[in-house]
């Protein structure tokens, strides 16, 4: 993954894998796989799984332990009422930088028009 | 009774348990899987500053579900470790780090800092404008 990509999702992916636990629960791997499948290509397991115990540690996720085919049972987060607000918290965020990014780049196209 | 004279010795002999069987599961994984797991946990014990044997007890237990999940998947340790493992392991413990040694440091640090008077009284320059230098400096 790009440098800057990196850096950038540090400070969102607890607000994207919340997202994706809103629509519905889910354990590590689909979570991860979910992700690639939505263009983070280069996003390691490892990072996802250190992100969800940091949510788990927070109380926003609801835990339960379902059995699987093989092996330990599969551990599946679910989106608790704090996760919830968490997540309404990390919309609000991210609706404000998205519109002071964007007016940035306006204030860029409007001066390379003004100077053409 | 005796159990619990002992345990204020020697800590609480259920986490003793606890951890030792998380250790188990680790050494019991795969070569590949184990020698990663173990390098993990030095680390986390070496560099994580955790006091509190609970938070160690269910981080490493967490730690041994994470690599026992991976070596039954078949995903390979840098899928799980990623380009950095030191990001990774940091990552791993700050999850965990609710109680960590540093915390006494740091509310002495706030304190200290509120007890500080605010240089920013009336009267003074703003942050934005700052008084030229006195001009002793060196040139």
């Amino acid at each position: 993954m790009g440098n800057q990509m990196t850096e950038m999702l540090k400070g969102t992916l607890e607000g994207i894998v919340l997202a994706i636990l809103a629509v519905r629960p889910a354990y590590g791997y689909e979570i991860t796989a979910r992700l690639r499948e939505q263009g983070f290509s280069d996003l390691v397991e490892g990072t996802v799984y250190a992100l969800l115990v940091r949510i788990e540690q927070r109380g926003f996720v609801d835990v339960t332990k379902v059995p699987s085919e093989k092996g330990p049972p599969r551990k599946v987060y679910s989106l608790n009422s704090r996760g919830r607000e968490q997540l309404d918290e990390f919309g609000r965020t991210w609706a404000f930088l998205s519109a002071r990014i964007d007016k940035l780049y306006q204030d860029i196209d409007n001066r390379q028009d003004a100077g053409e | 009774m005796a159990a619990k004279w002992v345990e204020a010795l020697t800590g609480s002999l259920e986490q003793k348990k606890q951890y030792k069987q998380a250790m188990a599961r680790i050494k019991a994984l795969p070569g590949p899987y184990a020698d990663a797991a173990t390098a993990l946990h030095r680390y986390f014990l070496y560099a994580g500053g955790l006091v509190d044997g609970d938070t160690i007890v269910t981080m490493i237990g967490d730690h041994a579900d994470l690599w026992e999940r991976a070596a039954l998947d078949g995903t390979p340790v840098r899928a799980v470790v990623g380009d950095d493992p030191v990001e990774f392991a940091e990552a791993f413990v700050r999850a965990y780090s609710g109680k960590e040694w540093i915390d006494k440091e740091r509310a002495r640090l706030r304190s200290a800092i509120d007890a500080v008077p605010d240089s920013a009284a009336p009267g003074s320059p703003a942050p934005d404008n700052p008084a030229p230098s006195s001009g002793t400096g060196v040139d």
